[in-house]
């Protein structure tokens, strides 16, 4: 008697495959959008909720080459610090987040200010101002270690923590004080 | 009674007990009465035993002649089952049923009651009895046919294609002349010619031919029967047992259905048992049978089985066979006529095994953890002892460190400056120096160098006189330092600042 006639049993198994490979892509593509403040409310809103999680705001343009290559930075390494750090972005040409911009002084951008519990961190880099970050980080790998010594230093009560980055890592520029 | 043993020596032949494994309630019957038929002839042998050794022979030969007789000459005397008033009555019945279309109102709510119900049971099991037969007759070719084709019955297996075989070769010596299309798998055909032409076998007398020819006939015979029993079953499933149809097809509920022995006896059992209801054991020639052969049965032909991919094939041959003796049960309460319960549970089937091939989620990169969140977790054991061991505070100084009450105490440099040594060397305690094992405590390899170095030097002062060469009492001078080789000869070699080092660069002005 010869065997009954299988169908093409291995079809499913090759559905199975190409399914896994959709989701793979799919998820890859997609990664989580960093949030974009645009007024002041939301500013408030956000420093207000994040508990005991560094806040990193980024002050710029998106038009801006480095505030691009910063945002990008950001984006990636968002996902990885995530339990202890929340990244946000202000545009900074909209109305109502200048009050902002000129309470924190920022006339470079891209500028990034951090917050733990509603209060300023302050970072001492090695630059001449202290209340932020100024231009972009070298690597996701640099950004991850200046949030961790904050998130540090913030849990044990300082208010100004050490720059862990060597000098070459970190952006120069020029401070000027009512443009003398 | 001679007959009856014959008949169990037949049993006891391969291809025959396959079915053991297939029937075990229909046939137990049978056997049971073959055993007790048995036991009257050993009781008879052992009597004969008492008696006398020469009507023991006597009794014996006439068994093998009796046997000779079954094996070699009546087809008829080994197959009686086609003469039978059973199978002639079913066989009528079944026609009558399948001329006519039977109308579905009338159902009895309990299923035994159903005539037609009956007709269905005793259909199965009078497959099961063909079956039974086909074997006999086909065991009866095979040893006709041996003088002519020993080794056919090892290349066809199965005793229907066998007896066609036979049928078509018949007689005939040259196997070209003989066209086997058809009948068997091409592979097998040209393996059949190939022996043909080196068998050892010689063409069978007119008479043995003829009876050979006759049973295979009589094979054919009880196939077609057979397949006209089970065609009828079939037909009838959808009315008998709806579930078990809607989940493993009526063909498949046919033939489980008959090897149990009905719908209750299927219900009764437990679905493990019907996961292997009409497995077969047949090693295929040249195919080994160390691959795993999965453990199923009849429902090895269900179409949910053939179409779940291989490796998941034996989780499927599991849950088909649960969710079928699910519904083997609802079906034998009758409590669902309609089949909706099967088809529930055919969807349920369909949609486990969809499940199992979907690919495991991706793993997605894992957020860095708190910074400090985790303490760090300490290690303890051997090797943390023994490393601690080399660090520990020695028994020198922890007693350095105690000091007596009322009594002031010594230090290195006198008055009270200097280290002070506290009950070391004071009169309640007993010795000055406390270890004299090797003491476990780490030593800076530089500095272990410069003790050796002291070691060797011997002293503040080091006589100029001394060299590398060692002097010694016995053997005179020894031209190497054996120091060397216990690793302590480098004391002559030395550093910038060492106490017996030499000038470290000589130069000639």
């Amino acid at each position: 008697m010869k065997p009954p006639k299988k169908k093409f049993e291995s079809f499913p198994f090759c559905l199975g495959l190409l399914k896994r490979q959709i989701r793979d892509h799919r998820e890859k593509m997609e990664s989580v959008l960093l949030p974009t403040l645009t007024k002041k409310e939301e500013i408030d809103r956000i420093i207000n909720n994040t508990i005991d999680k560094v806040l990193v705001l980024r002050f710029g343009r998106t038009s801006d080459e480095n505030c691009l290559l910063l945002d990008d930075i950001l984006e990636k390494s968002a996902r990885d610090v995530s339990k202890f750090a929340t990244v946000a972005l202000v545009d900074v040409d909209s109305d109502q987040v200048q009050v902002y911009v000129n309470y924190f002084d920022i006339t470079l951008f891209p500028s990034t200010v951090f917050f733990f519990n509603a209060h300023h961190m302050k970072l001492d880099s090695g630059t001449a101002d202290h209340t932020k970050w100024v231009g972009k980080f070298h690597e996701k790998q640099d950004f991850i270690d200046v949030v961790e010594v904050i998130f540090r230093g913030a849990m044990k009560g300082k208010m100004i923590v050490h720059c862990p980055l060597p000098p070459e890592r970190i952006p120069k520029f020029q401070l000027l004080y009512k443009d003398v | 009674m001679g007959h009856a043993y014959g008949r169990m020596k037949k049993m006891s032949d391969m291809a025959a007990f396959s079915f053991r494994v297939e029937d075990m309630a229909t046939l137990e019957d049978s056997f049971l009465a073959d055993l007790d038929d048995l036991s009257d002839n050993e009781a008879e042998l052992d009597e004969s035993d008492g008696d006398d050794a020469k009507k023991d022979e006597e009794d014996i030969d006439m068994d093998m002649a009796d046997l000779e007789t079954l094996n070699y000459d009546d087809l008829d005397s080994v197959s009686k089952l086609q003469k039978s008033q059973r199978y002639l009555d079913i066989m009528q019945k079944v026609e009558e049923a399948l001329g006519k279309e039977s109308d579905g109102t009338e159902k009895g709510t309990v299923l035994e009651d159903d005539p037609e119900y009956k007709l269905i049971v005793d259909c199965n099991q009078l497959s099961v009895d063909i079956e039974n037969e086909i074997a006999i007759v086909h065991n009866f070719i095979r040893d006709k046919y041996r003088l002519k084709f020993q080794e056919l019955e090892s290349l066809v297996n199965h005793p229907i294609d066998y007896a066609r075989v036979v049928k078509k070769i018949g007689n005939e010596t040259d196997l070209t002349l003989v066209d086997l299309e058809g009948l068997l798998p091409s592979a097998i055909i040209m393996v059949v010619s190939v022996t043909a032409l080196t068998t050892k076998g010689s063409p069978l007398p007119e008479d043995v031919l003829h009876k050979t020819l006759e049973a295979c006939d009589r094979a054919l015979d009880l196939d077609s029967a057979r397949k006209k029993v089970l065609d009828f079953v079939e037909s009838k499933m959808g009315s008998i047992a709806p579930n078990l149809s809607a989940i493993v097809g009526s063909a498949v509920a046919a033939k489980l259905m008959g090897t149990a022995g009905g719908l209750s006896a299927l219900a009764k059992m437990p679905a493990c048992n019907v996961q292997v209801l009409g497995h077969k054991r047949k090693n295929l020639a040249g195919f080994s049978s160390a691959t795993s052969q999965l453990r199923v049965g009849y429902l090895e032909q269900t179409e949910i089985f053939q179409s779940t991919p291989p490796a998941l094939k034996s989780r499927a041959g599991r849950i088909l066979a649960a969710k079928s003796t699910l519904a083997a049960r609802v079906d034998a309460t009758r409590g669902d006529p309609s089949g909706t319960n099967g088809k529930a549970l055919r969807e349920e089937i369909r949609k486990k095994i969809e499940k199992w091939q979907e690919p495991p989620p991706a793993r997605q990169p894992k957020p860095l953890p708190v910074p400090d969140s985790e303490p760090k977790k300490r290690r303890g054991g051997r090797r943390l002892r023994k490393m601690k061991e080399r660090y520990a505070v020695t028994d020198m100084r922890k007693l350095a460190n105690r000091m007596a009450f009322g009594t002031p105490e010594e230090s290195s440099l006198g008055d009270g400056l200097g280290e002070g040594y506290g009950m070391l060397g004071q009169a309640g305690s007993n010795r000055l120096r406390i270890s004299s094992v090797p003491s476990k405590l780490k030593i800076n390899p530089t500095i272990a160098k410069k003790l050796k170095e002291r070691n060797y030097a011997g002293g503040a002062t080091t006589s100029g006189l001394t060299s590398s060469l060692a002097f010694t009492p016995v053997q005179g001078i020894e031209l190497c330092n054996p120091q060397q080789a216990l690793g302590l000869g480098s004391g002559t070699q030395s550093t910038y600042f060492s106490e017996s080092g030499t000038f470290s660069k000589l130069k000639k002005i």
